[in-house]
C-alpha cells in the first residue's frame, strides 16, 4: 500500500523534472536502492581491498552489475542523512568500526544477517569483533571487514639522524613504554628542531584509551568519563604537550600533510589500516616508513564492518557477495593492500602476509602487527560513546593545538559531557 | 593655473594607483589559483611559495578527471542554473511588475510577507524541507534543487524597485487605451523596458545557484550525481585526497564557466546591479 | 486562487484607484493574485508549511530515522544553556563584524575613488566585481592555501618583513580573521558598485553648490554625499547582515580536514563555527533533528534581532 502510493507519486513528478535529470547521469542508483541488476556499495578510500572490489565486481558480473563508490568526508553522517532522505541508499554498505556502536540503535535500517546464514560462518571470524555488530535486540548488521591493531610508524632516517632507536625491533623494544616514547621524543626535537614525534595530542590520547577495556559510557547506560581510566589518558596526553613533543598543526589539514612530506612529523601512533592511508597520501615517501609496537601496549582503533541495508532488493545476493569479499583469502589480500588486518584468523598463516613489504622498507610488517592484534583488549562500545567522548576530545586538542589550560580545559569537558548526557537520558 | 593642472594630474596618478593596488588585490587570488593548479603538491608544500606558474597543469586535469566526474556534475550545476534562472526571470519579473504598478487590496501586506520572508534564514526550513523532499523522492537529484528556487522574494523586491523607475505610467495608461490586457502589458510594454533589469536578476540568479553549496550539499545524497560545488568539496575533504595540486585545478576549472558568463553580462551587472538599491 | 485568503475580502481602505468599483474584489484583480501567486505557493510548500513543520519538530526528539518522541520545550531550555550555541553565535558576530565594517569602508573609500576618476572606470568596475562573481568553495579552497601554516602566502609575506609566522587555521583569531578576510575580498568591490551607483544619483550641482560655499571635500562628505548615500547605505548594511549572520560555506570549506570527523565542527576550538554551521552540525552530524529544529529557531531570532537594529539605526539617523 505504502509502497503503491510512493511510486504513483513518484511517477507522476518524475514525469516532469526527475526524468530529464536521469538522462544526463549515468545509470546512478534510481531512489530506494537499486532495481534487480544493480548494486550499489559504499565504502571509503582504503577502506576496502581496491582489487578485491574488482575481482567481486568481475566475478558476479553475470548477476549483478556492482557500482562501488567512495564516499568522502564524514562517513557515517553521509550514510545516515542518506537513509533519512529515503532515497539512493546503497544496498551495501560499510560501517566504520568506531561508529558502529552508533548504528546499533537503528538496527531496524539493516537486513539482520542472521536470516541469511551469517552463523554458519561466525566461527571462521574473531568472536569479540562479531559481537561488535550485534544490537541490542540480537540482530547481527555488520559482517567484520579488519580489526584495528595500533602500532607505531616512523620515518627510519629521520631516527636515525636523531640518534634514536631505528630498526624496528631496537624501537619495539627500547621504546615499549609511554615514558621512553616521550623522552624520545624530547631528544627528536633536540637534535632535530622543528621536528615532532606527534603530530598532536589527540593520538596519545585515543591509543590509551584503546589501551583499556573501559570507554566513555558503559552498558548500564552510565557515563564513566569522568574516570580514573579517562583521566589518566587525559593526563598522559597533556604531560606529551608539556614535554614538547608534539607540533601544534591539526591532524588532517594540508599542514599536517606538507609536514609529513618533508619528514618534519615522521613518526604515527595509529592502526593497521592506517598503513593503507600512509601509502594513498605518501606515495613519495616508500621505503622511508616502518612499523615497530605501540608504545603502552597493544591497542584497538577502528576496524570495520560491511552491512546490508534493508532498501537492497536481493539481500541474498549481496550476502554472498560480502562473504565471499570477507573471507581469509581476500582478507589476507585487504592487508597486503590497504593495511586491514584480518579479522580471520585463517589468514594469519597465509604467505602473503609474509611478504616483505617495500612501502616499509621489505619490512615483514605481519612480525608487528600480529602479536599486537592478539593481545588487542576488548572493550564495551555503547552506542553513546562518540557523542559522549567528543567534548573530551575536542578539550585534548584544545590543549595540544591552542595551549588551553589543561584543568580549565578537563573541567570544561566534563560539564559539557554532563549536559550533553543529560540531553541523551545517560545517566552520570 | 598650471600647478593646479599639474597638481590635479599628479592627484589623478596618486587616485590611480590606489585604485591599481586594488585592482590587483581583487585578481591576486585568482593567479594564486593559476600559480598552484600547476605545480605538483610537493612544490605547493616547498617553501618560499612559488610565484611563477609551473608545468604539472594537465597531469593535474588528468588526476582531478580520475578523481571527479567533473563533467558530469558541471553538467549538473548548468541544468540547476539555467533552469532556476528561466522559471525565477519569468516569475519574479511578473509577480515584480504587479508591485510595482498595481493597486489591490491586500498589496501592503503581501509584500510585508515577501519582505519578511527575505529575512527567514533558509536553514530554518531546512529539516522539514529534507523530510518533504524525501516524501516526494527528490532527494539526490536536482528537483531538489529546482522546483523551490524556482521563484523568490530578493528577485521580486529587486525588480519591483526596478520597475518602479523605469516602467513609466504613461506607458502603461495608453497601452490601457489601447485595449492592452494584464498579460499583454506585461509582455509587451513592461518587459522590453526591463531588459536590462531582467539581464541582471538572471545572470546574479545563475551565478547564486551556480554557487549555491549548503543545501546541495545536504540534498544530494547520491555521490555520483552533484553539483560542481559539491563534488569540489568533495575532493578537498576526501579522506586520503592530498594532492592539492588537483585540487586547485579542479577549484579554478569550476571558475570558468562563471568567469565567461560574467564577462558576457558584465555590463549589465555593473551597469544595473545597483539600481535597485539606489532606489530602495 | 483559493489559496490566499485575503482575496476573498472586498476591496476596502487600502484600494486607492480611482477607477469605478463595478466588479467585486476577487474578480477585478484574480489576474493580480494570479501573477504574484508562484512564489507565494512556493513559499507555502517549502518554506512556510516546512517552517511550521520545524516548529512541530522542535518540541519533539528525532534522530531522522526512528519515531518521534515529544520533549516538550526541553530542546529550547537545553539552547538556552547550550554553550557551544552561545559560542557559535559570538563567533557569527565577530566575523561579521571583523567582514562588514571593513568592508563597507573599503567599499566606501572606492567607491568615492572610482566616482572621482575618470578614464578606466568600466576596466575597474569589472575587475573589482570579479570576486563577487566566484564560488565560494572555490574561492575557500584557494584562501585555505593562503593562509596555511608552513606552505602559505600571509606567512611568506610575514616572514619576508621580519615578522613571525601565525598559524592563521589553527588559532581562534586567526580563523576568524582568515574567514573575515575571505569575506571582505568576495564582497568589497560588489558593494563599492553599489555605492558608486548611488553616488552618481547624487546631482552635480549639489557640489557645486558646496564648492561655491567654501566646504572642503571631507566636509563634503560629510555634509551631502553621506546623508544621500543613506538608504544605499542601509540596502548594504541588511544585505550584509542577512547574508553575513548565515555565513556557512567559508568556515565550512576552510576548515574542513580529511580526518574522520564532523565537516562542520569549526576548527580548534570550534572557532570557526558559526551559527548555520552549528545548526548542520546538529542536525546532520549527529542526526539530532530535533535539537537541530530548535537551533534553527534561535538563529532565527539572531537574525531578526539584527535587522531590527540595524533598521533602527540608520533609520534615526536618516530621513525622520
Amino acid at each position: 500500500m505504502r509502497l503503491s502510493r510512493r511510486g504513483l507519486l513518484r511517477a507522476g513528478l518524475a514525469g516532469t523534472a526527475a526524468t530529464a535529470l536521469g538522462g544526463l547521469t549515468s545509470g546512478c542508483a534510481v531512489p530506494t536502492g537499486s532495481t534487480g541488476r544493480n548494486m550499489v556499495l559504499w565504502y571509503w578510500s582504503g577502506g576496502l581491498s581496491d582489487t578485491v572490489v574488482k575481482e567481486a565486481k568481475a566475478r558476479y558480473d553475470n548477476v549483478v552489475s556492482l557500482k562501488a563508490q567512495q564516499i568522502g568526508g564524514y562517513y557515517r553522517s553521509k550514510l545516515i542523512t542518506t537513509m533519512a532522505g529515503r532515497a539512493h541508499i546503497p544496498d551495501i554498505a560499510g560501517l566504520k568500526g568506531e561508529d558502529m556502536a552508533s548504528y546499533l540503535p537503528n538496527a531496524g535500517q539493516f537486513v539482520d544477517l542472521r536470516t541469511l546464514g551469517a552463523d554458519k560462518l561466525k566461527s571462521q571470524y574473531l568472536d569479540w569483533k562479531w559481537q561488535q555488530a550485534v544490537a541490542p535486540d540480537g540482530s547481527l548488521i555488520g559482517f567484520p571487514i579488519d580489526v584495528g591493531p595500533v602500532v607505531h610508524y616512523y620515518q627510519q632516517a629521520v631516527f636515525e639522524k636523531a640518534g634514536l632507536p631505528y630498526e624496528p625491533d631496537d624501537v619495539s623494544k627500547e621504546l615499549d613504554t609511554w615514558e621512553k616514547f616521550f623522552a624520545a621524543g624530547e631528544q627528536l626535537k633536540r637534535r632535530i628542531p622543528g621536528t615532532y614525534i606527534l603530530t598532536d595530542v589527540g593520538s596519545v590520547f585515543e591509543m590509551s584509551i584503546g589501551q583499556g577495556t573501559t570507554r566513555f559510557v558503559d552498558r548500564d547506560r552510565h557515563f564513566i568519563g569522568d574516570g580514573e581510566h579517562v583521566r589518566a589518558c587525559w593526563d598522559r596526553a597533556v604531560e606529551a604537550k608539556r614535554r614538547g613533543i608534539v607540533s601544534d598543526i591539526v591532524t588532517g589539514t594540508p599542514d599536517s600533510i606538507s609536514a609529513t612530506e618533508k619528514g618534519q612529523l615522521p613518526s604515527q601512533l595509529n592502526a593497521s589500516w592506517a598503513a593503507g592511508d600512509l601509502k594513498l597520501q605518501y606515495p613519495k615517501t616508500e621505503g622511508k616508513w616502518r612499523v615497530a609496537n605501540c608504545p603502552g601496549g597493544p591497542s584497538n582503533v577502528g576496524g570495520s564492518f560491511l552491512s546490508i541495508t534493508k532498501a537492497c532488493r536481493e539481500p541474498e545476493r549481496a550476502f554472498e557477495i560480502i562473504t565471499w569479499m570477507l573471507n581469509a583469502d581476500n582478507q589476507a589480500q585487504g592487508f597486503v593492500e590497504a593495511g586491514l588486518f584480518p579479522s580471520t584468523p585463517a589468514s594469519y598463516e597465509m604467505k602473503k602476509l609474509r611478504e616483505p613489504d617495500p612501502f616499509f622498507g621489505d619490512q615483514i610488517t605481519m612480525d608487528v602487527f600480529g602479536p599486537a592484534a592478539e593481545k588487542i583488549p576488548v572493550a564495551f562500545n555503547s552506542p553513546y560513546d562518540i557523542a559522549l567522548g567528543q567534548p573530551i576530545r575536542d578539550e585534548i586538542k584544545n590543549v595540544g593545538v591552542l595551549g588551553k589550560d589543561p584543568e580549565k580545559a578537563w573541567s570544561d569537558a566534563m560539564s559539557k559531557c554532563r549536559r550533553i548526557a543529560e540531553h541523551l537520558g545517560v545517566s552520570y | 593655473m598650471a600647478s593646479t593642472i599639474k597638481g590635479s594630474r599628479r592627484r589623478g596618478i596618486a587616485l590611480h594607483a590606489v585604485l591599481v593596488i586594488g585592482l590587483l588585490l581583487s585578481a591576486f587570488p585568482f593567479y594564486w589559483a593559476v600559480i598552484m593548479s600547476t605545480h605538483t603538491s610537493t612544490e605547493i608544500f616547498s617553501y618560499p611559495p612559488k610565484l611563477l606558474p609551473g608545468s604539472h597543469f594537465f597531469e593535474n586535469v588528468r588526476h582531478l578527471f580520475d578523481n571527479i566526474d567533473f563533467f558530469g556534475s558541471m553538467l549538473n550545476s548548468l541544468l540547476v542554473a539555467v533552469s532556476v534562472t528561466v522559471l525565477v526571470l519569468f516569475f519574479d519579473s511578473l509577480a515584480a511588475f504587479v508591485f510595482a504598478k498595481f493597486e489591490f487590496p491586500g498589496r501592503k501586506l503581501l509584500f510585508a510577507l515577501l519582505m519578511a520572508i527575505f529575512m527567514v534564514p533558509a536553514q530554518l526550513a531546512a529539516i522539514p524541507q529534507f523530510v518533504i523532499m524525501a516524501k516526494l523522492g527528490w532527494i539526490g537529484s536536482m528537483t531538489a534543487l529546482i522546483v523551490p528556487a524556482a521563484a523568490n522574494a530578493f528577485g521580486i523586491f529587486w525588480m519591483r524597485q526596478y520597475m518602479k523607475g523605469a516602467i513609466h505610467d504613461e506607458l502603461l495608461d495608453a497601452a490601457k487605451l489601447d485595449g492592452a490586457g494584464f498579460l499583454r502589458q506585461y509582455w509587451h510594454v513592461a518587459l522590453p523596458v526591463v531588459r536590462p533589469g531582467l539581464a541582471f536578476l538572471g545572470i546574479f540568479t545563475f551565478m547564486a545557484q551556480w554557487n549555491d553549496y549548503a543545501w546541495p550539499l545536504i540534498a544530494l545524497t547520491n555521490p555520483d550525481n552533484v553539483t560542481l560545488q559539491v563534488a569540489l568539496s568533495q575532493l578537498n575533504g576526501n579522506h586520503g585526497t592530498t594532492d592539492y595540486g588537483m585540487v586547485m585545478t579542479g577549484a579554478l576549472l569550476a571558475l570558468v564557466p562563471l568567469l565567461i558568463v560574467f564577462a558576457i553580462g558584465a555590463r549589465q551587472i555593473i551597469g544595473d546591479l545597483a539600481k535597485g538599491a539606489v532606489r530602495g | 486562487m483559493t489559496t490566499l485568503p485575503a482575496v476573498e475580502k472586498p476591496p476596502t481602505v487600502l484600494q486607492d484607484t480611482p477607477a469605478a468599483r463595478p466588479k467585486t474584489g476577487f474578480r477585478r484583480y484574480w489576474h493580480l493574485y494570479a501573477a504574484i501567486s508562484p512564489f507565494y505557493l512556493l513559499f507555502l510548500a517549502f518554506g512556510l508549511i516546512p517552517v511550521g513543520f520545524s516548529l512541530y519538530l522542535s518540541f519533539h526528539r528525532w534522530d531522522g530515522l526512528g519515531s518521534m518522541e515529544w520533549a516538550g520545550l526541553a530542546q529550547y531550555q537545553y539552547l538556552l544553556t547550550d554553550s557551544d550555541f552561545w559560542q557559535s553565535i559570538g563567533n557569527t558576530i565577530i566575523i561579521w563584524a571583523l567582514a562588514t565594517f571593513p568592508m563597507i569602508f573599503l567599499a566606501m573609500v572606492t567607491a568615492v575613488m572610482l566616482n572621482s576618476a575618470v578614464r578606466f572606470k568600466n576596466v575597474y568596475r569589472f575587475a573589482y566585481f570579479l570576486p563577487n562573481v566566484t564560488s565560494i568553495v572555490a574561492i575557500a579552497i584557494i584562501f585555505g592555501s593562503v593562509f596555511s601554516t608552513n606552505f602559505g602566502l600571509m606567512n611568506a609575506l610575514l616572514q619576508a618583513v621580519g615578522l613571525d609566522q601565525v598559524a592563521w587555521l589553527n588559532t581562534p583569531w586567526g580563523i576568524k580573521v582568515a574567514i573575515a578576510t575571505l569575506m571582505t575580498w568576495q564582497w568589497t568591490g560588489y558593494n563599492a558598485i553599489i555605492f558608486l551607483a548611488g553616488l552618481q544619483t547624487i546631482p552635480s550641482d549639489l557640489y557645486e553648490a558646496a564648492r561655491i560655499d567654501g566646504a572642503g571635500p571631507v566636509q563634503t562628505f560629510f555634509r551631502i554625499t553621506l546623508p544621500l548615500m543613506r538608504p544605499v547605505l542601509l540596502f548594504v548594511l541588511v544585505v550584509s547582515t542577512v547574508t553575513g549572520l548565515q555565513s556557512f560555506a567559508e568556515p565550512q570549506v576552510l576548515l574542513q580536514t580529511t580526518a574522520n570527523e564532523s565537516t562542520f565542527s569549526g576548527g580548534p576550538d570550534h572557532a570557526g563555527r558559526t551559527m548555520v554551521l552549528y545548526f548542520f552540525q546538529q542536525t546532520f552530524d549527529n542526526n539530532d533533528f530535533g535539537y537541530g529544529a530548535a537551533v534553527a529557531w534561535g538563529i532565527f531570532l539572531v537574525v531578526v534581532l539584527f535587522s531590527i537594529i540595524n533598521w533602527r539605526l540608520v533609520q534615526r539617523r536618516g530621513e525622520a
